[in-house]
């Protein structure tokens, strides 16, 4: 009996230390928030970064969604402000776009990649991050938050003006001459072996949905597609797909004309745009839609 | 159902209440078969009459094994039976294939995914056979009983493996008072704090040792992440190990110690004493030493060892990664052998030091072919840590982050856990709850446990 109360006495004190900790964290958040942008491990941990400070901060004027070769457009290569990238790597455009759509307050403008359609919606991240929701857990990550203020002390977030000067240096410098072929030719001959139809149907399908739903709101909808290298082009992915969704979506006005030199681009495996190229595409973005928000004005 | 999900909380406590009501207590081993069949097949009910016909099945060559010891090998050779048929059956035909043979029963049994935990419950009934049949004749024991030894939940999907002749004597009426509570509380929290913290969080990098992502790595990244994976599947298949253990001993069962500090060892051989020790001792018991152990001689010796490692290797699953992970094991066995007793002799701090570096990067590299089971993707990772990265953009792999989940760890190698108990033992309790508030707070996102697809 005395050796069972010891016990008791010991998981007690080990409960209420959890408890303490976990207030302690919970605490720490409600007094000083989680602006700190946490480590990512992985593609997708910046992807739930993104969504939120999506979730948290007010509405942006434009909102990019789509998969993992608009992700490379990261949101500093935009000339554009308050424009949010939501796209996900290994992830669906549709995803992106449900949870914009489930918001209550929307952007002007929202820009959807249509490259890779062949994913499924995530519903999980979906139902994280649709309205209502306040995102993930509200309890500080003591070790993750620990890092993020060593990295941020070691390696400061650039001005405008540092990234700007960065960017253009980039610019001036020639393209890429890193071989790929290795990786392109692997990237065909999985992108020549599957027939995406069956699997692309229903989301593009609920893409046309979500479209309507956003549009009958009041944003204004744009697709476009990401460029591939020359070979993969036209690769049985790549033409199924588009014809999937320009069947969907046949009228000129809903797509976004980009205008690049093509010649400039590389492509670090064949399918995802290198750093450089990724900040050419952003520009052509920039410029696409500039009127489209100077009429929302 | 996995140890981590709130289902297996509500399931576990709710075990746990029933077990030692004072009206069940005439029952409590057929509530835990009961228990554990409900656990196996939450996930796979199409799997329980595989599950019965195995227990079944070896209860049946049990009871006629004891009055005539020919039917030992015959029980034996039904539980490796079911062994080849589930685990290596996609050695030779192909899972996506709509119809094998035509015959709907056979292309039934043949389409079957493999059942979780297999390999573990057939290495519990071969025990089973050959400790209650190798003393003198006795009664066989209850069926409930070798259900219970067999399909026991805390072990049933991943081990340990515990011996007929440790678990058998055990199973008798249990009181709460008896519980060892403490000791069970910091198996389970250390366990799921191995698990959340350490394993799932390194996951999450060393997912980048996937083909194609190791090619986008820089080479010191690949290094680094052949060191994070060693920690990873440590830390993954120690917290199994250890919730288990906690979790038996609230059913007041003994399960034996699965992992003793393996990264301290200074030998390949006293590695195996110290890494999933009781597969270790499965296989010397069972294969080695009935193979004739080291009493045939040197070559026979050696062979005997290259034997054992080589099907070990294949235990862990079909294919040639893990057949090569076995046999360069099992190479290395034998290459230090001849030396072990001059390495002994050495009586040098810094030169252990020495030798346990050089066993830990060598079983680290090997620990490739589990990560990557294709074996021409681990020669290519293999071949990727002497070549320089050409990647223009690679990923970037926060290293004080990663220093920080592989502390515990490196923390429990370091043995502070003897510290605590002599010196700090009135801050345990504290120290226990932090650590599972911190499994809570700062868990990797949820990965299924990498021994389970053994």
């Amino acid at each position: 009996m005395k050796k069972q109360l010891a016990s008791l006495v010991w998981l007690v004190k080990s409960g209420l230390s959890a408890l303490l900790v976990m207030l302690a964290c919970g605490l720490a958040t409600a007094r000083f928030g989680d602006g700190l942008p946490l480590p990512s491990t992985q593609t997708r941990d910046t992807t739930l970064v993104t969504f939120d400070r999506y979730v948290h901060q007010p509405v942006p004027d434009v909102i990019l969604v789509g998969s993992s070769m608009a992700f490379r457009l990261k949101e500093e290569y935009f000339a554009t402000p308050r424009l949010r990238n939501l796209a996900i790597a290994g992830g669906s455009p549709v995803t992106g776009l449900a949870i914009v759509a489930s918001r209550s307050a929307l952007p002007k403008l929202v820009l959807v990649e249509t490259n890779v359609m062949s994913r499924a919606i995530d519903e999980a991240l979906v139902t994280t991050y649709s309205a209502g929701s306040k995102g993930r857990s509200s309890f500080l990550r003591p070790v993750k938050t620990l890092i993020a203020a060593y990295e941020n002390w070691l390696h400061a977030q650039p001005s405008r003006a540092q990234l700007a000067q960065a960017f253009s240096d980039l610019l001036r410098q020639p393209p890429s001459n890193f071989d790929n072929r290795v990786y392109v030719d692997r990237a065909l001959q999985q992108m020549n072996s599957e027939n995406p139809a069956a699997v692309s149907t229903p989301n593009v399908k609920a893409l046309e949905k979500l479209v309507d739903v956003l549009e009958q709101r009041g944003a204004h909808v744009l697709l476009f597609e990401m460029p591939y290298s020359e070979e993969l082009e036209g690769s049985r992915y790549a033409t199924v797909t588009r014809k999937l969704v320009h069947g969907a979506f046949p009228d000129a006005g809903h797509w976004l004309t980009l205008d690049f030199v093509r010649d400039d681009l590389r492509w670090a495996d064949g399918v995802h745009v290198d750093e450089r190229s990724g900040l050419i595409v952003a520009r052509a973005i920039d410029h696409a839609i500039a009127p489209y928000l100077a009429a929302s004005r | 159902m996995t140890f981590t999900s709130w289902q297996f909380a509500v399931f576990a406590a709710l075990v746990f209440i029933a077990y030692y009501l004072p009206p069940l207590r005439r029952f409590q081993v057929q509530l835990l078969v009961v228990a554990s069949l409900l656990f196996y097949g939450y996930g796979q009910p199409e799997l329980l009459p595989l599950l019965a016909l195995a227990v079944g099945g070896t209860y049946f060559f049990l009871v006629f094994a004891l009055s005539d010891r020919r039917w030992l090998p015959v029980g034996i050779i039904f539980n490796l039976g079911l062994l080849a048929f589930f685990k290596y059956k996609f050695l030779f035909l192909d899972s996506h294939a709509p119809i094998v043979t035509g015959i709907p029963a056979i292309d039934f049994l043949l389409k079957l995914p493999l059942p979780i935990g297999i390999s573990f419950f057939v290495f519990h009934n071969i025990s089973l056979l050959v400790d209650l049949t190798g003393g003198k004749k006795a009664p066989p024991p209850g069926l409930a009983d070798v259900f219970l030894y067999i399909i026991f939940f805390p072990q049933l999907v991943a081990g340990p493996i515990t011996r007929a002749a440790m678990f058998m004597p055990q199973i008798q009426p249990k009181r709460f008072s008896d519980i060892p509570l403490v000791e069970a509380a910091k198996w389970i929290l250390v366990g799921f704090f191995f698990k959340l913290y350490v394993a799932n969080n390194l996951n999450e990098m060393t997912s980048y040792m996937d083909f194609p992502f190791y090619e986008t790595l820089q080479t010191q990244d690949r290094w680094l992440l052949i060191v994070l994976y060693g920690f990873q599947i440590y830390a993954d298949f120690f917290g199994y190990s250890a919730i288990a253990i906690g979790l038996a001993q609230l059913f007041g069962y003994r399960l034996p110690i699965n992992f003793d500090l393996p990264y301290t060892s200074a030998s390949f051989s006293e590695f195996w004493t110290r890494w999933h020790i009781s597969l270790s001792n499965w296989l010397r018991t069972y294969l080695y030493i009935p193979l004739g152990g080291n009493r045939l001689g040197k070559f026979r010796t050696y062979l005997n060892l290259m034997i054992v490692m080589g099907l070990g290797g294949l235990w862990h699953g079909a294919g040639l990664s893990y057949l090569a992970w076995g046999f360069m094991h099992g190479m290395l066995l034998v290459i230090e052998r001849p030396f072990l007793g001059v390495l002994k002799s050495v009586n040098s701090t810094g030169f252990r030091a020495v030798r346990i570096a050089v066993v830990f990067m060598c079983v680290t590299m090997l620990w490739i072919f589990f990560r990557l089971p294709n074996f021409d993707h681990a020669l290519g990772y293999l071949a990727g840590l002497f070549t320089p990265g050409t990647n223009p953009n690679p990923p970037k792999l926060y290293r004080d982050l990663a220093l920080l989940y592989c502390l515990p760890v490196i923390i429990q190698h370091l043995r502070a856990g003897e510290l605590m108990e002599r010196r700090l033992a009135s801050w345990e309790p504290y120290f226990y709850g932090a650590l599972g508030a911190l499994a809570y707070l700062e868990a990797g996102p949820a990965t299924a446990f990498i021994y389970f697809q053994f």
